[in-house]
């Protein structure tokens, strides 16, 4: 007792944070074991369904690529909706701005400048954060001019975006052939892959670096701080001098480069295209991740890396076994639940509540 | 001449609005009794997608339509009951729950079809509700259920406390009104709603479930909610817009216009209502919180 | 005869004991005034009687039978109404609506509106109250939501009344008025619990009284006869209290704020109608009035949250413009009058929050990134000149205490130097000490030559600390005074917007 205290004084930080990774812990936990139950009454055996995610997630050098390349979109668009949501912000508009990125980076990818890698590659990166960063952006506008939620004019925007980018390539953009698709990059815009035979390329260490920095703007820089103020308390913001609008508009742009990255990243380094459909809903996953990284850049690193592995290891599981994919969807779902509701996770573990009657 | 233009393109126009709108106006009037409740329906989603599923599922082991339309009830108010739940019970962001339930319900009715029919993709073809004319007896239901619900919320007890509870839980509280009872009545009568419209889309409009079958209508019933100003009333001229937008879309497909921008139509529509209509609504000032009572 | 008798009442909350082993008892028929400053208990023990709080031990017997209220529906039939601080109305709703509901009259299944309209008149009109059944509750002033509020209770057959103090947002007249109505409630058999920590108040209205102090009972059911406004702040704080500290300024210096015919248009009317006052160095400026008269808005506009237009408008002979950051810039220093709402970031640290507003000054960051230290460094320097109490400089800061909060925020302005401050409802919600340690640096500040506005609900407050009084109805200043050239009543008249001389009740009106 005293020495929680003790810690709680001298650093409720670091206690707040152990906590945190604690109930994001458990609730993964929660969210697999509800759906092994399932699995179970469904007559599939949990273990057989875990081992084989396992296999296909961690069982060779080729597996491990495979999550490594599974988990780079995921960690472009986790952190594109923690971004936002620091500023109090629900950006559920990830998965358009990621399909304005990708179409943007494909576009200009497939162009030929003449221009040697440095130059096209960070050039194709640099349209998709762009595209993604002015569809977010005119979120922002909207909201702070028009005052329009966030939440319903980002669901719209989705669908307008992927209406938009699957008639690009289905008309003005139009690879040859039967499937809607652009033509592919040049090899000059390609990201190159680390290891021959493997898929894995440095999109992986970007969003790595990308969730660093910012990790870093958000908790020691003034913008950060702003943005925090913003989020947490908009009128004690303003009654600070923080222009408030200006900085939603921000947040909103910086939240969509990183979303428009993830299509960017996808395009040069996986598919060498821009696809219609190519997004499983990556865009909403970044729901599950950011919610099981607790709002915390660097914690959407290991988010990203635990969904990127389920979804590695889903190839396998269909591969190997008869039991649906669709229960990685589940899971995340419940991630999602489970982690936004703290108090339903201390209900269901017994532990928890032994321990809170201990406490008092 | 004119009655050729009327039954060419007035009347499918006038059919197929009809048609459209009906899971619109049944979704948003399940979503005012949430919102007036003081519960955000951004599930709506997931209850139109769970009541289209539970349908077919019904109608497929009963081989009865009507023991599915009451499945799918049901299972709207399933959804309901889980968003009622995690809101009301364990305080969870009703934006986030909704979303999460969206996700859930997406991932599960997918994963359940592969369980019952083998099937990723669609159902197989279920007894579906019959009728002569073409106008669904649904549609007609539909209106009456706006009627009982505008009665309900604004000349009954019932509603003048679910308005209570709705805009300040604590003064509902103090009067003795169980709070946590009418938001649940709320979020159920919600799922219900919302259920039927699935239901009309799976049993209805076809004859069986495929995935992602709502495809966004439930998102659109929450901004017809608002547009409506949260009076079941309203919820039909506005859901009529909506689902005209839809009727011409389909009119306009084939004539050499890209049918994504024929699609997006109705979202642009949307994004300038929201810009420039929603201004001066203000939802129900309990809206969002979850206080203790 | 005893209508309410509470016995050994114990409360814990997770951190403290709101409730240490409390009797307390109200006879039929009587006013009876339970005593205690901010947090001490009196709402708490008030919550247990009407239900909306379970104890953790004690027992509670109405009119002699034993009762376990577990939820305000038991407390109401059993005949217990209360008059919450905050109302519990819904302001897009009627009058009627917000009365009868929870026991509404009904033709069958339907719920019959015309009835309860005409039911509300009918409670209106016997308490002479100049209500509308069918208005809308956001268009009523905050006394007659008050009255409101009285009328629900009553409509629901309420025999005993508890009011959590009801007259803190009253203005004296009204507080007057007020008074009359609990004598005729009084004379009609109800019996009154008045929930207030004003000394003046209970001794002008109540019959006995009773003391909370940090959740002990001091004293129970005391007769007011003979007692003094001395006592009873003893029995209060503990200790004996300067109830009369005031310090008026020895030298007026040059105006530091001029404002001359500032307006600020509404939607339907000005909310601010051509306000002119000159502020001094030196000098506390004191706004009294009724809130929703225009103070909120004034304070927006001399911090640059809100934008008005006016023919002078300057601070030491700078024209004033921009938004919140530019005034902040002009030595402009501002505590907002809600803490929670304005002051602070209640999720952030103790540290962060001392550079809120000032945290673009480059003594804490440089190129855009903080410097750690700059900003502990500072914070330590806070925590220690303004004896906040925290466990350290990165704890939340909304696990402060009300009164710490409010030294975070009042740290983070004074310690700037300002030369203008706006400081509105400085002591709201803190402890008497607390109170007079604010009290004193306000003092201070001003004799270092600094210009003070004080807004402030309070009218003792204004009284006490100002050197000018400026009274505002409507958007305007009515009068601009010294402190002993109105009495109380006079200043309570015009900040109800009668002329001193004139009227003498503005209810006929």
């Amino acid at each position: 007792m005293t020495i929680r205290r003790n810690l709680f004084r001298n650093g409720g930080n670091l206690l707040a944070a152990t906590e945190t990774i604690r109930m994001s812990t458990l609730s993964l936990l929660l969210a697999m074991v509800v759906s092994a139950i399932i699995m179970a009454i469904c007559r599939y055996n949990p273990f057989e369904a875990f081992g084989a995610i396992f296999t296909g997630a961690f069982g060779n050098s080729r597996a491990i690529s495979q999550t490594l390349v599974h988990a780079t979109p995921l960690m472009f668009t986790g952190l594109a909706f923690t971004i936002a949501k620091k500023a109090s912000l629900i950006n559920i508009g990830v998965e358009g701005q990621m399909y304005m990125g990708a179409i943007a980076t494909a576009w200009i990818g497939a162009l030929d400048f003449g221009l040697p890698a440095v130059l096209h590659l960070p050039l194709a990166i640099l349209f998709g954060a762009v595209a993604g960063a002015l569809l977010a952006g005119l979120v922002g506008f909207l909201k702070v001019r028009f005052g329009s939620n966030e939440v319903i004019s980002t669901i719209v925007l989705n669908t307008i975006a992927i209406n938009i980018t699957g008639y690009l390539a289905n008309y003005p953009l139009k690879a040859d052939g039967p499937t809607a698709q652009t033509n592919r990059i040049l090899p000059t815009a390609e990201l190159p892959r680390l290891f021959q035979g493997y898929q894995l390329t440095a999109a992986f260490f970007i969003a790595i670096a990308v969730c660093a920095i910012i990790y870093l703007v958000m908790n020691k820089s003034l913008l950060g701080y702003e943005i925090r103020c913003v989020g947490y308390n908009r009128l004690a913001a303003q009654t600070a001098g923080i222009p408030i609008g200006r900085v939603m508009v921000v947040t909103m742009l910086i939240s969509g480069a990183v979303a428009g990255l993830a299509g960017a990243m996808l395009v040069l380094g996986v598919d060498k295209r821009f696809i219609v459909g190519f997004s499983p809903g990556y865009g909403y996953n970044g729901i599950s991740v950011a919610a099981l990284a607790a709002d915390n850049p660097i914690g959407v690193v290991f988010a990203g890396l635990i969904f990127g592995a389920l979804n590695a290891g889903s190839m396998v599981l269909n591969r190997t076994t008869r039991i649906p994919t669709d229960f990685i969807n589940v899971i995340q779902a419940f991630v999602i639940i489970f982690v936004s509701a703290p108090l339903l996770v201390k209900d269901i573990l017994p532990f928890h509540k032994l321990r809170r009657k201990h406490d008092k | 001449m004119i009655s050729d233009f009327i039954l060419r393109m007035v009347f499918p126009v006038l059919i197929s609005t009809i048609s459209m709108s009906t899971p619109l106006i049944l979704a948003a009037l399940g979503g005012v009794f949430s919102v007036r409740g003081g519960i955000m329906a951004l599930g709506l989603e997931s209850m139109m997608m769970t009541g289209a599923f539970c349908a077919v599922l019904g109608s497929y082991l009963s081989g009865s339509a009507w023991i599915g339309v009451l499945c799918g009830v049901l299972g709207g108010m399933l959804l309901g009951l889980l968003h009622g739940v995690l809101c009301i019970r364990y305080k969870v962001n009703q934006v986030i729950s909704g979303i999460g339930l969206n996700l859930l319900a997406l991932a599960t009715t997918t994963l359940l079809m592969q369980l019952v029919w083998k099937n990723r993709g669609s159902s197989p073809q279920v007894a579906s509700l019959e009728y002569s004319g073409v106008v669904s007896p649904l549609f007609w239901l539909t209106l009456v259920l706006a009627v009982v619900a505008s009665v309900v919320l604004f000349r009954t007890k019932f509603g003048l406390r679910l308005r209570m509870v709705g805009e300040h839980p604590q003064a509902a509280a103090s009067m003795g009104i169980r709070v946590h009872g009418y938001k649940y009545i709320g979020v159920l009568v919600c799922g219900a709603l919302a259920g039927l419209g699935g239901t009309y889309l799976s049993l209805d409009h076809l004859n069986m479930f495929v995935r992602d079958m709502t495809a966004g209508r439930g998102y659109i019933a929450v901004v017809i909610n608002i547009l409506a100003r949260y009076t079941p009333l309203n919820t039909i001229w506005c859901a009529g817009i909506f689902g005209f937008s839809d009727a011409v879309q389909i009119i306009f497909q084939g004539r050499g216009i890209p049918p994504q921008l024929v699609q997006s139509l109705p979202y642009v529509v949307t994004l300038l209502v929201l810009a420039f209509g929603v201004k001066h609504i203000t939802p129900p000032a309990g809206v969002g919180k979850s206080e203790d009572d | 005869m005893r209508v309410v008798e509470m016995h050994d009442i114990v409360k814990d909350y997770p951190l403290t004991r709101a409730l240490d082993h409390v009797d307390f008892a109200l006879d039929s028929g009587s006013i009876h005034s339970l005593l205690g400053e901010n947090g001490a208990g009196k709402s708490t023990l008030m919550k247990i009687l009407y239900g909306m709080c379970t104890p953790d031990q004690g027992h509670i017997q109405i009119k002699g039978q034993s009762e376990r209220i577990t939820n305000p529906r038991q407390a109401i039939n059993l005949g217990i109404g209360m008059v919450h601080q905050h109302f519990m109305l819904a302001p897009v709703m009627t009058v009627a609506e917000n009365i009868v509901v929870g026991s509404e009259p009904d033709t069958g299944l339907l719920f019959d509106s015309r009835k309860a309209a005409l039911v509300v008149d009918q409670l209106i009109a016997r308490y002479g109250f100049c209500i509308k059944a069918n208005e809308r509750v956001s268009n009523l002033s905050v006394g007659e939501q008050q009255r409101v509020e009285i009328l629900k209770a009553l409509y629901h057959g309420a025999e005993i009344l508890i009011l959590d103090e009801p007259t803190a947002v009253l203005t004296p007249q009204e507080v007057e008025e007020l008074f009359v109505i609990m004598r005729e409630l009084r004379k009609a058999g109800k019996s009154i619990i008045l929930i207030t920590h004003k000394l003046k108040e209970t001794l002008a209205i109540a019959d006995t009284l009773s003391v909370l102090r940090d959740g002990r009972m001091i004293t129970s059911g005391l007769s007011i006869e003979g007692v003094s406004a001395d006592d009873l702040a003893r029995m209060m704080v503990g200790r004996d209290v300067d109830l009369e500290m005031t310090n008026r300024s020895k030298t007026i210096g040059p105006i530091s704020l001029q404002v001359r015919g500032l307006t600020l248009k509404g939607k339907e009317k000005n909310i601010l109608s051509d306000l002119s006052f000159d502020l001094h160095r030196n000098e506390i400026l004191g706004i009294a009035g009724i809130e929703g008269n225009g103070q909120s808005e004034l304070i927006e506009v001399l911090t640059g949250l809100a934008k008005a237009e006016a023919i002078v408008f300057q601070h030491e002979g700078t024209t004033l413009s921009g938004d919140a950051h530019d005034f902040i810039q002009l030595k402009i220093g501002h505590v907002p009058e809600d803490r929670s709402t304005r002051g602070l970031i209640k999720e952030m640290t103790v540290e962060e929050n001392l550079m809120l507003g000032y945290h673009r000054s480059p003594r804490f960051n440089r190129r855009g990134f903080f410097r750690p230290s700059a900003v502990r460094d500072f914070a330590q320097r806070m925590i220690k000149d303004y004896t906040i109490k925290t466990g350290s400089s990165r704890q939340r800061c909304g696990s402060l205490s009300g009164g710490n909060q409010q030294k975070v925020v009042i740290a983070r302005v004074f310690s700037e130097d300002p030369d203008l401050i706006i400081v509105a409802q400085p002591t709201r919600g803190v402890d008497i000490g607390a109170m007079h340690y604010i009290h004193e640096r306000l003092f201070e500040l001003r004799d270092q030559g600094k210009a003070i506005l004080l807004v402030s609900a309070d009218l003792d407050e204004v009284r006490r600390l100002s050197d000018r009084i400026a009274v505002m109805y409507d958007g305007r200043i009515v009068s601009i005074s010294k402190p002993g050239e109105y009495t109380e009543t006079q200043l309570g008249l015009m900040m109800t917007g009668s002329s001193v001389e004139g009227c003498k009740d503005d209810n006929q009106a």
